[in-house]
């Protein structure tokens, strides 16, 4: 028998912390399709129903969902910082799955995906507040 | 027991096609899916959106050709990619095809929506 722990062979620091990454992606993946589905049918109102569209628009304004966009906006973010980093490594870059890189690289992929998003989650913050807190 | 990359060429299966869309498609939408967040969320806002709104941005013809694609890309790697998923939970040959059919028939009845609203452009209500 060549090896009774071959799942143990390998580069296997990554394990860890690219389960992390994996399983951030599928949720953020899922996460963005649902909210995918709805606005395509609902942007495509503007011509099959044109007099729901400001009525659907105006469910997009309330507070939950305004929150609910802040954290959409992450999903994109890490999304596709994520996507960007798996197609280098997967297509120009494979030796890097298994070098320490693999594992830095999902810990700048998260750090650069909340730096990218805080002005973002700041000014879509202020929204909420000069929309429904600041009756002007 | 020296450890090595192993280097495997299996044949190009569909599942290899289906991982390369995932790819091609991810590519394209960078270009497309950080622009609309970034103006539509960020910029924009939702409280600026309305039916006027998208009658003027779709006025000028380049931005509807954007929309489209950002429509294409985007739903077609989030079908994809929710296949993918699927396949990870359901491995009798039956359950995958009919996990594609659905998912393939659902893409394409909802595409053709997005597209037929942004091809056919905003309507005046009432009309």
């Amino acid at each position: 028998m060549a090896s009774r722990h071959p799942a143990l062979e390998g580069y296997t620091r990554y394990r860890a912390v690219g389960q992390l990454a994996f399983l951030l992606h599928r949720i953020t993946g899922l996460g963005i399709l649902l909210f995918l589905v709805i606005h395509i049918i609902d942007t495509s109102f503007v011509y099959f129903a044109p007099e729901l569209y400001d009525e659907a628009i105006q469910i997009y304004r309330s507070i939950p969902f305004m929150i609910g966009e802040i954290f959409l906006v992450w999903s994109v973010f890490y999304h596709g910082f994520n996507g960007i980093r798996i197609i280098i490594f997967d297509l120009w870059k494979p030796e890097w799955w298994e070098k320490d890189i693999a594992v830095k690289s999902v810990y700048w992929t998260l750090a650069l995906s909340i730096l990218a998003w805080l002005p973002a989650a700041y000014i879509m913050g202020r929204a909420i507040i000069e929309n429904h807190f600041m009756g002007g | 027991m020296a450890t090595k990359v192993r280097n495997v060429r299996p044949a190009v299966s569909s599942e290899a096609r289906w991982w390369l869309w995932m790819r091609i498609t991810g590519i394209l939408m960078v270009v497309f899916v950080f622009p609309h967040v970034i103006i539509k969320d960020v910029i924009v806002g939702v409280h600026n959106i309305d039916l006027n709104y998208v009658a003027q941005v779709w006025a000028n013809i380049l931005w509807r050709v954007f929309d489209f694609l950002l429509l294409f890309t985007t739903f077609t790697h989030g079908m994809m990619g929710l296949r993918q998923v699927l396949m990870d939970y359901i491995h009798s040959a039956t359950g995958r095809r009919t996990v594609t059919w659905v998912l393939g028939i659902l893409w394409f009845v909802i595409s053709l929506a997005g597209a037929i609203a942004i091809i056919g452009g905003v309507q005046q209500p009432g009309m």
